[in-house]
């Protein structure tokens, strides 16, 4: 028994078994990052995910029911990278990549901000709520005044999260497609 | 360093065939409007392309450009696909890579004939 998605490609509804879908979003993601043509990478994933959608029904036929692994493993070799790069050449790096565990960093939060997204961003470094955290700092600067010195201090400290790579290493999370796809500021 | 001279060799031919990938797109289109995937089928039968990832973003480029135009053309299975087609603006530059090709080729022979 495996888990499968459905999932929506080419404007064609497909089950794809988890493991194959995870490798296909990976492949989708690089594709989309290695075009880099701005507004009209959109054009260019269309027709690639049109074609994938074309492959996929001849690879299904009648026999299966459900996209696999080795479909998709088939299919992403088939359709290589847009500068003419295979399969092999990107998974190499990427396996290497995910044995290293997920770094986190202190960033300031872009997302969820008051004034600099400090209190945020040291709230999920430090994994409490981020409203603790506002508090602390506002009693800090009531009593004393040294709430205000440390906020501009780890302001000018700590670098606003600004790629969705910054947003995965301020949440301490491997920067796999998924996660990226979550905090892509261009969806 | 014969492996050195292999990889050099493969990667000239690579690069000389990426230089005529488009010309080749608007040549085929200038004989027959096509899908996707019969440009692709074609492409590959003439071993201009090796994967097809390479096709997608000159694709989308030479539309950009006006050289292509697509239209919806309902397939026999599944939802509409993308039938490609050259433009004039297209028809006008294949003729100037023609003569350029002609030219090239004219060159190389009398290079190679010159003693």
């Amino acid at each position: 028994m495996k888990k499968v998605v459905t999932v929506g490609i080419g404007r064609k509804s497909f089950v794809i078994d988890d493991d194959a879908y995870q490798r296909l979003s990976i492949y989708l993601a690089r594709f989309k990052e290695q075009t880099g043509m701005g507004k009209e990478t959109a054009d260019v994933m269309e027709d690639l995910e049109e074609r994938i959608a074309e492959l996929f029904t001849e690879a299904l036929g009648s026999k299966y029911q459900v996209v696999n692994i080795s479909m998709v493993n088939t299919i992403v070799s088939q359709l290589g990278m847009p500068d003419g790069s295979s399969m092999e050449d990107f998974s190499t790096p990427r396996e290497e990549a995910s044995y290293r565990p997920p770094v986190k960093k202190l960033y300031r939060d872009s997302d969820d901000k008051v004034i600099g997204g400090v209190c945020s961003g040291l709230a999920l470094y430090l994994n409490v709520d981020v409203v603790i955290i506002r508090i602390l700092f506002v009693v800090a600067l009531v009593v004393g005044g040294t709430g205000f010195w440390a906020y501009v201090v780890f302001w000018i400290v700590a670098p606003l999260a600004y790629t969705a790579a910054q947003k995965c290493e301020m949440r301490g999370i491997p920067a796999t497609a998924e996660n990226l796809r979550k905090f892509s500021s261009y969806r | 360093m014969k492996i050195m001279n292999e990889i050099n060799t493969d990667n000239i031919k690579s690069q000389m065939r990426k230089g005529v990938l488009e010309y080749c797109i608007l040549s085929i289109l200038n004989n027959n409007d096509a899908y996707a995937s019969s440009l692709i089928a074609q492409l590959k039968e003439a071993k201009m392309i090796v994967v097809e990832g390479t096709l997608y973003p000159l694709l989308t480029r030479q539309k950009n450009q006006g050289l292509l135009s697509y239209r919806w053309e309902e397939s026999q299975q599944g939802p509409p696909r993308k039938y490609y087609s050259i433009t004039d603006k297209g028809k006008d530059l294949l003729a100037e890579m023609d003569s350029a090709w002609e030219e090239i080729v004219e060159t190389i022979a009398f290079l190679r004939n010159k003693k």
